[in-house]
């Protein structure tokens, strides 16, 4: 095999595994259907890549004995939270190991059992009650906003409140589409 | 050799060799000027300078698109990503080609295989991908493997080896459930091999040795965190059966002519880490429960798990096939009797070890007594070894430990006996008078492996 056709097979292969990464997002993206969580954002900076808000959801914690479905799960299991709409956000209903049967006016998502807590935790910043809680992480815990913007989301003003519309496949991916603030977009995610 | 080295014994040479007839006399000076005149191998300056330069032009590109990312339509940014990438490879390409420069070429791939990495990161962040991190890096290193073992490029495979090793530590730090060691790392490191073998990259391969003793204490850290007993005595236990192996296999490759080139590097790495864990099995400590403690264990040893047991039985049946494979292979004929009592120290430990699995209570400390006297035995006969088979390593290698052990044992043992000052007094002249002694002894006999050396080569 000459060069020129090992080179073309490494640059083949690579771009491959990125046309995946963007291919995977772009399908979620493209076919999932909307929901809003409620967030409370946190501010870390990146080194390489300017500013980006932590987003912390109200399904990012799940007290174990108030869900319905499965309840013994292990660090980094593969977890399915079903969602239904409660409002204006939408919240957990059960949990499963795998993907379940979705009922009407339900949306499934996918996450990973990140640390088991041996006490409930009933909302942010309340006292832990007695239950297992588990924390969840859905693969969109990160939004990049331009260099010195991410602090303005991480602290809103008197009133503001932050909120995050998702869209969320069939197969239960997860994909932001777009930052909302009292109901409002601030930021949109386009497909290109 | 080094050109340097080269001349240099060439001109001791070669009075002798024009003495003989086998060289005109008259014609040494010419010789010599010509080997001066030739460039001995890698202009490693040029290389460096090279390789450090693509490092932090990769860096640049990274931060500078980072700071202006914001304003770049999504569509533009994988057009910029891509091309980049695209175009880089195509320069390495046209660098390499008729061995047109082939040292741009080399630093093109690994700023090729800098960008691939950059560009995963950089897509993370234009979709805000954040799934599980470590795969993002494994998959930077997958990629690197592959250009490494296509182009021959040993920069790519050490960028792949570095990042496999940063993979496992994010997995093992952030990620790691408690009695989970983080194995599919073996999977990658497996992968590497045959890219060192094909291209015979010893860099690469010194490079995954050591990234393979650094998963091993990786293990040895999260192992084991909870409840379960006396779990890091055992796995030191099926370390030292399974890093014997390692050293075993090196003596494998000896005998095989493809492998022959790897053959010392491998025995060197694996008997160090032996070495590190008998050295760990010595411990009054570790034999009796009580370092458990540091780590949260219980203090008081338990009989082993069947899943320890399981993996010393395998690395033991591993170790004894291959010394059968090693003795077939070099015709196990008459061999010398300091081999024989090799074996039988070899088989002691073993047996030692073996019955170690099913102690329990307070057994620790006679148990440690045992690895005592075998390891000190153990590193008497290396250093025996070592001299019969001319192999400088192994004797400083032996003398390391022998002092070591040593000196371990004499902190163990007076710590607590002795009034403090007269501890640190006796220590000291101990230290001075043991130093003098194991040193004196260690320059002769590596000056005798070597005097032989001089005298075989002659």
């Amino acid at each position: 095999m000459n060069l020129g056709l090992r080179i073309v097979i490494i640059v083949v292969l690579q771009t491959a595994a990125l046309l995946v990464m963007v291919g995977m997002k772009q399908y979620t993206l493209s076919t999932g259907a909307p929901i809003v969580l409620k967030t409370e954002p946190i501010d870390p900076r990146s080194l390489f890549s300017g500013d980006y808000v932590r987003l912390n959801y109200s399904i990012s914690r799940l007290p174990l004995d108030k869900l319905a479905g499965d309840r013994e799960f292990v660090r980094g299991d593969t977890i399915y939270v079903s969602l239904r709409r409660e409002g204006e956000y939408w919240q957990a209903l059960s949990l499963n190991h795998a993907l379940p049967m979705v009922a009407e006016g339900q949306i499934v998502i996918k996450g990973r059992v990140e640390f088991i807590n041996q006490r409930a935790f009933p909302r942010p910043g309340a006292l832990a009650e007695p239950g297992k809680s588990i924390d969840v992480k859905y693969g969109v815990e990160n939004y990049y906003v331009p260099e010195g913007e991410g602090r303005a989301l991480e602290r809103p003003k008197p009133g503001e409140a932050v909120s995050i519309r998702l869209v969320v496949d069939r197969n239960g991916n997860a994909a932001i589409k777009a930052v909302l603030v009292n109901g409002v977009e601030r930021y949109v995610e386009r497909l290109f | 050799m080094g050109n340097k080295k080269f001349l240099a014994r060439l001109a001791k040479e070669l009075p002798d060799w024009v003495a003989r007839g086998w060289v005109q006399a008259g014609t040494e000076r010419a010789i010599l000027g010509h080997v001066a005149a030739q460039r001995s191998g890698t202009p490693l300056l040029t290389y460096a300078f090279s390789i450090l330069g693509v490092l932090l032009f990769g860096s640049g590109i990274i931060t500078y698109f980072a700071a202006n990312w914001g304003e770049i339509p999504k569509l533009i940014k994988l057009a910029i990503l891509f091309g980049s990438m695209w175009l880089v490879y195509g320069a390495a390409w046209h660098a390499l080609r008729n061995n047109h420069a082939p040292l741009l070429g080399q630093a093109l791939l690994l700023l090729g295989a800098v960008l691939f990495g950059a560009n995963i990161m950089l897509i993370a962040q234009v979709y805000h991908i954040d799934s599980h991190f470590p795969n993002g890096v494994l998959l930077w290193s997958l990629g690197a493997l592959v250009g490494a073992y296509l182009v021959r490029s040993q920069p790519m495979l050490v960028i792949a080896i570095v990042l496999g090793w940063l993979w496992t530590t994010l997995e093992s730090e952030f990620f790691a459930s408690r009695n989970h060691a983080h194995w599919p790392f073996l999977l990658l490191w497996a992968g590497f091999l045959p890219v060192i073998y094909q291209h015979r990259f010893r860099a690469g391969l010194h490079l995954a040795m050591v990234a393979l003793l650094w998963w091993s204490v990786y293990v040895f850290g999260m192992y084991g965190l909870i409840g379960d007993t006396g779990s890091r005595l055992y796995l030191v236990q099926f370390y030292f059966l399974a890093y014997l192996s390692v050293f075993l296999i090196g003596m494998l490759f000896a005998t095989f002519g493809q492998l022959a080139d790897f053959a010392h590097t491998v025995q060197r790495y694996g008997i160090f880490a032996a070495l590190v864990n008998a050295y760990a099995l010595t411990s009054p400590s570790m034999q009796s429960g009580q370092w458990g403690h540091l780590w949260g264990e219980k203090t008081v040893r338990a009989v082993a798990d069947s899943g320890y047991v399981a993996i010393t039985f395998t690395a033991l049946a591993v170790m004894v096939g291959l010394a059968l494979w090693h003795t077939r292979r070099t015709g196990g004929g008459a061999r010398p009797v300091y081999l024989k009592w090799g074996e039988a120290l070899i088989g002691a430990l073993t047996l030692l070890i073996l019955a170690n699995l099913f102690l329990a209570g307070v057994s620790g400390g006679w148990v440690a007594i045992a690895f005592n006297l075998l390891f000190f035995a153990g590193m008497l006969w290396l250093i025996y070894a070592g001299m019969h088979s001319d192999n400088r390593f192994l004797v400083n290698l032996a003398f390391v430990f022998f002092g070591l052990t040593l000196l371990t044992r004499y902190f163990d043992t007076f710590w607590t006996l002795l009034n403090r000052s007269y501890f640190f007094m006796l220590g000291g002249l101990l230290l001075i008078a043991g130093g003098y002694v194991l040193e004196r002894k260690r320059r002769q006999i590596t000056a005798s492996i070597g005097a032989r050396h001089e005298e075989g080569s002659a």
